[in-house]
């Protein structure tokens, strides 16, 4: 039996998993991969916590309308940042973050 | 008119243009800003002449046009005018850097997107439930990512919106997570609902307080304030200079709006108030503390006002926390609304200037400012104004905003927090005041230069902020009549 | 089933494992890039082995930007498809009430709509030029 606990873990650990990337690898393009991840591993819980508040025996919408926004959102932010990457990439030709040094202090 | 045909009327004037920008034919598309400005100066004056009663449909448990809503409404079509008319001054750099090779430059959208923007800004003003707050918050910060990197032949333009692209998406991460828990602890998504649940005594406060503090970490990312600070530097010097103006008002007064309504849920319920207040204490105190200390050894102009923006970040965050007494009459959230109407007059002006500056010498340095006294007097009288009111100098309105943050800390007995802030605001005097050295002693390294003229569209622009500044300064009643509608 | 009202006081141990999760990630990734030396890389190291041709030019063809740009857009117009699924699934029971749900969507296709003559008229879906 999965209890919503079960879920809560997974996307804590999908959450976590994508943080750390995004601290530690240095690849602007996978980066943005773990950034996703993030906002994937919040559409887990959302879903499962709407799943288990089950209000007059159904589902709690509310929080699956809210995946929804989050979906098409992130592929709106999907389509601008990856647009902005690759820019970056025409003009540095390079997408690690170690690269990205113009400004000076 | 119902309040809501403010929001579908900028997005109708955004297509608008939209379309014009692509079908009309010809290099020269000032008409787009021209169109612009009137269509957004029309809802201007319409957003003080609409229906705000709500009905009984659905809709409104997620719009809210109380008067902080209409307050913020205002200041983000002021904002987003005013940042086109900057625009318009800044074209020759918008022509050199988005220029094929050999080729014209491709600049109306330019003039397209912050009209989008200014919709989202008036979205959030008004939204009150974690949908339409995440959707409104999103429509802003992707349509930011665009702006950021518009001079797509800029390195450091690129290399901005790729910083705010990533930190931008991150704070979009957390805001997710911590919404999600907000609504898996409560099971709402309404904002007044969640606040009566919080409030009841049924709730868990250990997942309460970890969304709150991913809700936090996200918004201080939109609001300039520690610990998501640190892309606010690169990302003002490297962003065109209009859009950083854009950037350091309008992003920063639509996320207070948000900041302020969430607040309102946590600092609501009797079991959370305790530790929520000390984390945002906590923040504020930060926030002043690397504003200021690390404005003081810039020598860039940009990097100055963005390290400022972090510093007054800390104010607000600072009058939101000092609890719901206020000052003067206002509660907490109507005097960040008069600090950020202040903060949006002062800080335009500066960068109206600067955007001159940058047009004329392609420098953003304090040295450009060498010997504008003797350039343009007028210019360098703006700038005085401008950092005069910044620092908090008396008799201009921003003495006045800062005056109601300091009451309101005193009248909560927030003696250390308030110690940051007379720090900082001491430190203020310094750092803003040392562009007047440059302005008014130093000679510029190269000899005179050629005075600098002024279109007609800049120069009543320009005048009419000083005018506010001063006289708002001066006669407190208008803005405190704006903010408490 | 247990519902949902009665797990909310649970959650400390959730919490706790999202920071061992996070530990535990932070770790792998570290002993990754500590451990997994990925070899000291030389000019004949990476050429080919012994038969073979001696590789020519760029490894990885430079793609047009069209791709992309096609790309991006397609996932644009497909994702707005997750509104309009549940929009038709219930249109029938909604546009008995009031014609509101009618109007929404026509709005919604037809800020679309504009997206799309934009993005036509800009020509980002022309292959040939």
């Amino acid at each position: 039996m999965i209890t919503l606990n079960d879920y809560l873990l997974v996307s804590g650990l999908l959450f976590a998993i994508g943080l750390a990337g995004v601290v530690l690898r240095r690849n602007i393009i996978i980066i943005f991969m773990c950034l996703e991840m993030m906002l994937s591993a919040a559409n887990l819980s959302l879903v499962a916590f709407s799943r288990f508040n089950t209000v007059n025996g159904l589902p709690d919408y509310n929080g699956q309308m809210l995946v929804f926004f989050i979906i098409t959102v992130a592929a709106a932010e999907v389509a601008v940042g990856l647009a902005i990457i690759i820019a970056l990439f025409r003009a540095r030709r390079t997408v690690h973050v170690d690269d990205i040094d113009a400004m000076k202090h | 008119m119902p309040v809501y045909s403010l929001e579908v009327a900028v997005v109708l004037l955004g297509l608008v243009l939209l379309m014009m920008e692509a079908f009309v034919a010809g290099k020269d598309k000032r008409f787009v800003a021209h169109t612009a400005l009137l269509g957004l100066g029309a809802v201007l004056v319409g957003s003080f002449f609409v229906d705000r009663t709500p009905d009984a449909s659905g809709f409104w448990s997620f719009y809210k046009a109380d008067g902080l809503a209409m307050t913020y409404k205002a200041i983000a079509l002021a904002c987003t005018m005013l940042v086109i008319v900057l625009g318009l001054d800044y074209i020759p750099v918008l022509e050199k850097f988005t220029a094929r090779v050999g080729g014209h430059g491709a600049w109306g959208e330019f003039f397209c997107l912050p009209v989008f923007i200014c919709a989202g800004m008036m979205w959030m003003a008004s939204a009150s439930d974690l949908t339409s707050i995440f959707v409104s918050l999103e429509l802003v910060t992707i349509a930011f990512y665009v702006m950021v990197t518009f001079m797509r032949r800029n390195v450091g333009s690129l290399e901005a919106g790729v910083k705010y692209l990533i930190l931008g998406a991150l704070s979009t991460g957390f805001l997710v997570y911590g919404f999600t828990w907000l609504f898996g602890v409560t099971g709402q998504t309404n904002l007044d609902v969640i606040a009566a649940k919080l409030n009841s005594g049924t709730v868990a406060t250990v997942p309460a307080m970890f969304s709150f503090a991913l809700i936090l970490v996200a918004l201080a990312f939109k609001i300039g304030a520690v610990p998501l600070q640190f892309w606010i530097p690169d990302v003002y010097q490297g962003a065109p200079t209009p859009i950083t103006a854009y950037l350091s008002v309008g992003s920063k007064a639509a996320g207070f709006i948000v900041t302020t309504r969430i607040l309102q849920v946590f600092l609501g319920s009797e079991a959370l108030v305790h530790n929520c207040t000390a984390i945002l204490l906590a923040v504020a105190c930060a926030t002043l503390l690397v504003g200021n200390l690390a404005a003081i050894p810039q020598t860039n102009f940009k990097r100055l006002l963005a390290y400022s923006s972090i510093s007054h970040a800390g104010f607000l965050v600072l009058a939101l926390a000092a609890g719901p007494a206020g000052a003067f009459g206002l509660a907490p959230g109507q005097i960040v609304a008069y600090y950020l109407a202040a903060y949006l007059i002062m800080t335009l002006l500066a960068f109206a200037v600067l955007v001159v500056i940058n047009r004329t010498s392609g420098s953003d340095d304090l040295n450009a400012f060498n010997g504008l006294h003797q350039r343009s007097p007028f210019l360098a009288f703006a700038l005085l104004v401008a950092v005069a009111s910044l620092a908090g100098v008396p008799l201009t309105v921003g003495f006045v905003g800062k005056l109601l943050v300091f009451a309101a800390a005193v009248k909560a007995s927030l003696w250390l927090p308030l110690g940051f802030a007379i720090i900082g605001a001491v430190a203020g005097f310094y750092y803003y005041l040392k562009v007047l050295r440059n302005m008014y002693w130093n000679a510029p390294a190269g000899g005179t230069l050629p005075a600098i003229t002024l279109s007609g569209l800049t120069k009543a622009t320009l005048l009419l902020l000083i005018a506010a500044t001063v006289v708002l300064g001066v006669w407190w009643a208008p803005l405190f009549q704006l903010v408490r509608r | 089933m247990v519902k949902g009202e009665a797990m909310l006081q649970d959650y400390l141990p959730v919490l706790m494992q999202i920071l061992i999760a996070s530990g535990f990630a932070a770790v792998t990734l570290a002993v990754s890039v500590l451990l997994g030396k990925s070899g000291k890389r030389n000019a004949i190291k990476d050429s080919a082995y012994e038969c073979g041709m001696l590789p020519i030019g760029d490894m990885q063809p430079r793609f047009s930007v069209k791709f992309y740009m096609v790309a991006m857009l397609f996932v644009l117009f497909d994702i707005e498809v997750v509104f309009m699924f549940p929009w038709a699934v219930t249109f029938k029971d909604l546009v008995l009430h009031s014609t509101t749900a009618f109007w929404s969507m026509a709005g919604f296709a037809f800020v679309l709509l504009v997206a799309y003559v934009y993005a036509l008229k800009k020509g980002a879906l022309k292959w040939n030029d």
